[in-house]
């Protein structure tokens, strides 16, 4: 059984993942860690527009903070956001990697280590590598491997940087994707 | 991208150092610390297991790579929203006081040493201030008393200067004309953005190992800022520093934390919070521990 979903996006990918939130069940067994590139300067309300269609709570992640199933964790602008073993979160100011921070890939590799097979990462729509190894690093440790479908992607080179790296699970398009975790629901359910 | 440090390799890194000097990295965060070692490796195109001999050996060694395994970035007035908390809530408390005692914990280059002065200069606080700042890392506190830095790269916090200095959030109608150059020598020739001398003068700079919770200096501070620092650091090691924060404080001190620190264990009913400040009570009735 999972026990976290992690979503990297850049360019793009916003609506998808508002699709994505809006769409869970209120009693999503998991939590949804999302790390997403923003604009610098429009740091504030991304919060909100996300929870204004989210079917769970949206929130920033305070450092040290236990992560719980059934929230949305966006990765606080300008910090990295990752993961500690013992299920708390840390964050880290350090350098920008590939001109990104938060950094999809930091995310995902720390992600990957503390959750191993028990872990979904899914690549959306972006404009850059980002995400590409932090993905091949979910799958080598076991994790389950989704990529948005560059053919639906508004920007696809993220999610096609991602097909180079690691042969994905799944290359799904939104709506699949959305039944892909309304399934994990049911199963945990059941 | 770097290789990765084994569990097993990132202990005996930790135990060595512990060993043969006085830093202690036991309690750091785990994953930045193991992120910023395999950097390290990198950087200095070494693996795991001849780094850990040569530290054994060599001290100067040693503090190079601890300097390179701890954090160092920081901005001038980064989160502008933690800045109108000061300007309007924390200074107004400390406004009354003969002198205000600040420390700055954890200080980096030094850019928040300068917020700071700019903020207390700006509400006339600055002949009242005593101000320390502090750091693991001798290079960056050299860094932070030349006040010197690279205008290419610090260009785009003067967003946040704009923001805290010359807008009132209170009053956006407000703008006050303050211009860089009252703070600034900005030389786009040579990319340098250089610190006035009537603010660099005013802190001192000492090194001094913030793990080790040595008490350091005679004396209580009003003001601790230690910002984006306690992030790289566990749990039980940040109770341990709130903790000997709240025995530097005064009573009616504040302490400032980074926008996404809190305080949240069992020092958390020993401060008061209020926006991204924790203050300490003036009398505390409960239980002493």
């Amino acid at each position: 059984m999972y026990k976290a979903i992690i979503i990297g996006g850049s360019a793009g990918s916003f609506q998808v993942v508002t699709r994505i939130l809006s769409s869970l069940h209120k009693d999503f067994p998991l939590p949804v860690l999302l790390s997403l590139h923003r604009l610098k300067h429009i740091r504030s309300g991304f919060v909100e527009a996300l929870s204004l269609k989210s079917s769970i709570p949206v929130k920033e992640p305070g450092d040290k903070d236990h992560i719980r199933p059934g929230i949305a964790y966006l990765a606080p602008s300008n910090y990295h956001m990752l993961i500690e073993l013992g299920s708390r979160f840390a964050l880290s100011t350090a350098a920008p990697v590939n001109h990104s921070r938060p950094s999809i890939d930091l995310s995902f590799f720390s992600a990957a280590q503390a959750y191993r097979e028990k872990l979904i990462g899914i690549i959306l729509s972006g404009a850059n590598r980002d995400g590409a190894q932090g993905l091949e690093r979910v799958a080598s440790l076991g994790g389950k491997t989704i990529v948005q479908d560059p053919d639906e992607c508004q920007v696809p080179v993220m999610p096609k940087e991602s097909l180079k790296l690691t042969g994905v699970d799944h290359i799904l398009n939104s709506s699949q994707i959305i039944e892909f975790l309304k399934k994990i629901n049911r199963n945990a359910l059941d | 991208m770097t290789k990765t440090v084994s569990d097993q390799d990132y202990r005996l890194f930790v135990n060595t150092v512990k060993r043969v000097s006085e830093y202690d990295l036991s309690d750091y965060s785990d994953k930045s610390l193991k992120r910023r070692i395999a950097k390290v490796l990198s950087d200095n195109k070494t693996d795991i297991h001849k780094l850990i001999s040569d530290i054994n050996s060599n001290t100067d060694y040693l503090e190079k790579i601890i300097r390179g395994v701890t954090v160092n970035t920081t901005e001038l007035f980064r989160d502008p929203k933690a800045w109108h908390d000061i300007r309007y809530k924390v200074l107004p408390e400390l406004a009354s006081l003969p002198t205000i005692n600040i420390w700055h914990a954890g200080c980096s280059t030094g850019q928040e040493v300068y917020s700071m002065l700019i903020l207390l200069n700006e509400t006339g606080l600055l002949d009242k201030a005593r101000v320390l700042a502090t750091d693991i890392n001798s290079n960056v506190l050299e860094t932070a008393g030349s006040g010197i830095y690279k205008y290419r790269f610090n260009r785009g916090y003067l967003d946040n200067f704009d923001r805290v200095i010359r807008r009132n959030p209170l009053n956006y109608e407000e703008f006050r004309d303050v211009p860089y150059s009252k703070y600034f020598t900005i030389d786009k020739d040579s990319d340098t953005l250089t610190i006035k001398p009537f603010l660099l003068e005013k802190p001192v700079y000492k090194k001094h190992d913030l793990v080790s919770c040595n008490n350091f200096i005679p004396g209580k501070f009003d003001l601790i800022i230690c910002r984006n620092v306690i992030i790289y650091f566990n749990y039980s090691l940040q109770n341990r520093i709130f903790n000997f924060f709240y025995q530097n404080l005064h009573p009616g001190g504040s302490l400032v934390l980074g926008m996404h620190e809190s305080i949240s264990g069992p020092m958390s009913e020993r401060f008061i919070k209020s926006g991204h400040a924790y203050s300490k009570p003036v009398k505390y009735f409960g239980k002493m521990i």
